[in-house]
């Protein structure tokens, strides 16, 4: 596998040669299998193979990009990338690639993932344990992943990466408007545990229901690690410098100061045993655990060389990818793996505390009126439970928060002990490690 | 050029089971290009060719799909044997159906004025950099300034065991902006996308030069002019852009047969929408909404679909009610009726899917000053920002980017973060007015696992909806 690593400095070498004064190539090998299954049963069996070497190069600061997809032909798309680039207009907010002496962490994964020969089996355990239940109707996906890394810059990057991780989701109705849902995202194949995961979503679509027409107003709200991992898809990339510099973030202008409650902090931290543990980023530099919440107080944007230069600090190591990518800007940084740091709550205490108000399994569907002020609706849309007098007593149905991202989080006042690995479909994503948390006095719309 | 050898090689690989239903090979070749500028700076240059293939099996037993980026004659064997492995994997309870569809033997293209291949970088970014002088020549204070262009060529071979063979070639733009303005202490955000199936000509005729700047002053004088609307009971007149979301969320999305089958029950959603739907009233009989992927240059089009079927326009609500669902091969097996052609995926990578192509209301007979006109109390909702729509598709909210308050069948003054928040059958049923001239908006539509992202358009004339609550 350290050939992956040879690919790279093979292409960054022959950059340089051509002329390119930075260059940095990511030599990436990704196996992923897919089972997809609905209505109780598997759909459809998927597996997809890329093979890509991604190369930033600059000459000067005249800056290109590519994906070089043909690996047989990789000298001559190297020196075309750097042709094209001598050509390029100058980009003046060009800040360089990070360079120095890094030492990276021995890449650390499970192998036994990949002998996983028939994931069927697991899915099938999955519906079992949800009907087990009470489910009627489960549907869901199983990922098995694998993915090989190699890094080369002209800055001293050199680098290689593998983890594998498996993802399980599992969503079960028990009536048409009556669901629960469920995951189990781990990088240990032993850590996977179907069963339980669809007797946990069996037993949440049993709780949701006959749910009724839920009412308008202000609640108090219990989300589940999947739900917050929904909020902070949008939230964790508002973070970027480059969001913050294009004005498309709610945490401009606010280092120094308050941005959630004092029980809140806020982590990426790629380093730690999880689907996207990655030891360096996308510009080869080690990737470390960064604070940017500390018990409520915006420390950090997330940044790359570039943008830390224009912000007169250093890079956070979370250079993003310099190509497009289906959920980030070119060169924009971005958060690996958010973790909200639990706090000592049980569920049934943080429960117990509502007067009025929703435990919420899962949202999706979270839109922005304007990203820097934070005005937000999103849509829950499993097992939403009413809660009244410190206790659950039905379920609801056909509600939407329509409130403000900051006033969200400054209104956290308690976190459970327990924490869970989540990602799913790209929107409870990027994987995360959370707690559930209580939200006071949310604001609850719903159609006229 | 794509090699139609190792697509047959491939497609005979794949024998002649007899549990074979289908065998699916298709080989793409994609020339890529991104340029972004963000405050008058170069923010990245990308250009990146691509090609791969993939297989798909169909047995009565499941159905298996392998794709990669190499392609050869051995990776086609390879990704045979490897789909068919997957195939068995399934072991679906009910055996799989297809409808049976004529095959089809083609070559296609869109055609380009100005290859999109021929423009330089530096055109491209003389283009993106005059978009922003001219927005900076507003002297309206635009704190974020944001501008992509991205094009590519899409070259493709399609071979099934039924016997088709498509050639296609197809050129798409794409211009992406994202703009916060600020007056009077308030900010608003403008994030706009325009796409089109075409060369670099295409762009021309979305006059941003002019476009962007108006959407500048426009924004401005919604923070210093807007009123709050207060909340209760008007006529809303919903825009095209309006209409068009509308139509593509809580029309489009919930008459997808794979939805209503449950298909994508854990990520996308379900449907309210179920297959002994058809012929049941959903909305006013001025309710038309249409898909049709074959309406010349738009973002969404395209003559076949990655099954192979001939596309063709498809009436999805009729005069307020249900009438077709969008179907591939699969889905429509399963309901006994034909495809119509909705089976898309975003790139070799991907499984295709059931998607929309274009998705809007159908003209009406009104002329828009007569929509206006006969409002006595109401709101101009002219376009969106926020919106969402819940999983069944039922529970759906657009807040304004532009809106106007309507007294007495004249503008009355811009009206701020005006809201609706209504069910699929309140907002289809409260239509009584549709104006002659529909207008489409390019759109990036979610869907599938994993995401993909699909070309499509969303689109309509000026809609009148009768006393709709407004929040």
């Amino acid at each position: 596998m350290s050939a992956l690593k040879g690919t790279a400095q093979q292409v960054m070498e022959i950059a340089l040669k051509a002329g390119a004064d930075d260059a940095v190539a990511e030599a990436i090998e990704t196996d992923i299998k897919q089972v997809r299954f609905s209505n109780s049963q598997i759909d459809a069996v998927n597996a997809w193979t890329e093979r890509n070497v991604i190369l930033f190069v600059a000459v000067g600061n005249r800056v290109m990009s590519s994906d070089l997809r043909e690996l047989d032909k990789l000298g001559p798309l190297t020196e075309q990338v750097v042709s094209l680039a001598k050509r390029a207009p100058p980009s003046k907010t060009y800040g360089g690639i990070a360079s120095g002496k890094f030492k990276y962490a021995k890449p650390k994964f499970d192998k036994r993932i990949l002998s996983l020969d028939d994931p069927s089996e697991p899915v099938l355990e999955a519906i079992a344990g949800a009907e087990a239940e009470g489910a009627v109707n489960v549907g869901g996906t199983l990922f098995v992943r694998h993915i090989s890394t190699g890094i080369a810059s002209s800055g001293g990057a050199l680098a290689f990466d593998e983890n594998a991780s498996l993802d399980l989701s599992v969503r079960a109705f028990s009536q048409p408007e009556a669901s629960g849902h469920t995951l189990s995202c781990t990088s240990c194949l032993s850590a996977l545990k179907p069963r339980e995961t669809g007797q946990r979503a069996g037993q949440l679509a049993s709780r949701a229901k006959n749910p009724v027409q839920g009412e308008q107003g202000k609640f108090d709200l219990v989300i589940e690690p999947m739900c917050l991992t929904e909020l902070i898809n949008t939230t964790s990339n508002m973070m970027s410098a480059m969001l913050v510099e294009i004005g498309s973030s709610m945490y401009a202008k606010k280092i120094g100061k308050p941005v959630a409650s004092k029980h809140v902090t806020f982590v990426d931290d790629p380093t730690i045993e999880s689907m996207s543990r990655q030891n360096f980023d996308h510009e080869g530099v080690p990737t470390r655990r960064n604070v940017v919440i500390k018990d409520g107080i915006l420390k950090t944007y997330l940044h790359s060389t570039s943008t830390a230069k224009r912000f007169k600090t250093k890079t956070t190591a979370n250079a993003g990818f310099p190509i497009p990518t289906p959920f980030a800007m070119p060169n924009q940084p971005m958060a690996f793996h958010p973790v909200v740091v639990p706090g000592g709550w049980k569920v049934d205490e943080m429960i117990s505390d509502v007067k009025k108000g929703l435990y919420i399994n899962n949202a999706w569907y979270t839109r922005y009126q304007n990203y820097s002020t934070g005005e937000f609706s999103t849509i829950p849309r499993d097992a939403i439970l009413r809660i009244e007098n410190g206790e659950i007593v039905g379920a609801a149905k056909n509600v939407r928060v329509s409130d403000n991202m900051l006033n969200l989080w400054k209104s956290i006042d308690a976190l459970s002990k327990n924490t869970e690995e989540i990602y799913w479909w790209d929107e409870a994503a990027p994987p995360s490690t959370v707690p559930t948390v209580r939200i006071r006095q949310m604001s609850i719309t719903r159609s006229s | 050029m794509i090699d139609e050898d190792i697509a047959e090689a491939t497609l005979k690989s794949a024998g002649s089971r007899a549990d074979l239903l289908l065998a699916e090979v298709r080989i793409e070749e994609r020339n890529l290009r991104d340029l972004s500028v963000k405050s008058s700076q170069v923010n990245n240059i990308s250009t990146f060719q691509d090609a791969g293939m993939n297989v798909r099996i169909v047995l009565r037993s499941g159905v298996g799909f392998a794709s990669s980026n190499v392609v050869s004659k051995a990776e086609g064997l390879r990704l045979v044997k490897h789909a068919l492995k997957l195939a068995k994997t399934a072991a679906r309870k009910n055996p799989v159906a297809l409808s049976e569809e004529p095959a089809v033997k083609t070559t296609w293209e869109v055609r380009q004025k100005k290859p999109l291949v021929d423009v330089s970088t530096e055109e491209k970014l003389e283009y993106l950099n005059s978009l922003d002088s001219a927005v900076m020549k507003t002297k309206v204070k635009v704190q974020g300034r944001y501008y992509e262009v991205k094009d590519y060529e899409l070259s493709g071979y399609f071979a099934n065991s039924d016997g088709s063979r498509i050639r296609s070639f197809l050129p798409r733009i794409k211009i992406e902006s994202f703009n916060l303005v600020s007056a009077k202490g308030q900010t608003a955000q403008s994030i706009r996308q325009w796409g089109a199936s075409g060369g670099w000509e295409r762009k021309d005729e979305w006059d941003l030069l002019d476009g962007l700047p108006q959407e500048m002053r426009m924004l401005k004088k919604q923070l210093e002019h807007g009123k709050m609307v207060k909340p209760g009971t008007y006529d809303l007149i919903c825009g095209s852009e309006v209409a068009g979301i509308a139509a593509h969320e809580s029309c489009g999305h919930p008459m997808e047969a794979d939805r209503i089958l449950g298909r994508e029950m854990s990520q996308a959603g379900k449907s309210f929408v179920s297959p002994d739907m058809v012929g049941k009233q959903i909305g006013s009989r001025y309710a038309t909404v249409m898909d049709d992927p074959t309406v010349p240059g738009t973002y969404g089009y395209y003559p076949y679909d990655e099954e192979g079927v001939k596309a063709r326009p498809r009436y999805l609500y009729k005069e307020g009610r249900i009438n077709e669902f969008l179907q591939n091969r699969e889905t429509a097996a399963r309901m006994g009726v034909q495809s119509n052609a909705a089976s898309r995926s975003e790139f070799y990578l991907r499984e295709p899917i059931v998607r929309m192509a274009n998705t809007f209301v159908a003209p009406g007979d009104f002329e828009e000053d007569e929509i206006i006109g006969d409002v006595k109390n109401g709101v101009l909702m002219h376009s969106f920002t926020e919106w969402n729509i819940d999983d069944k598709r039922y529970n759906q909210k657009y807040v304004s980017r532009e809106a106007y308050f309507i007294k007495d069948g004249e503008l009355a003054g811009p009206a701020k973060k005006c809201t609706l928040e209504i069910t699929t059958p309140g907002f289809w049923s409260a239509i009584d007015a549709v104006s002659k001239k529909v207008a489409f908006d390019s759109a990036e539509c979610g869907k599938g696992d994993p995401m993909q992202s699909m070309a499509v358009c969303t689109g309509g004339p000026v809609l009148r909806l009768r006393s709709v609550v407004l929040k």
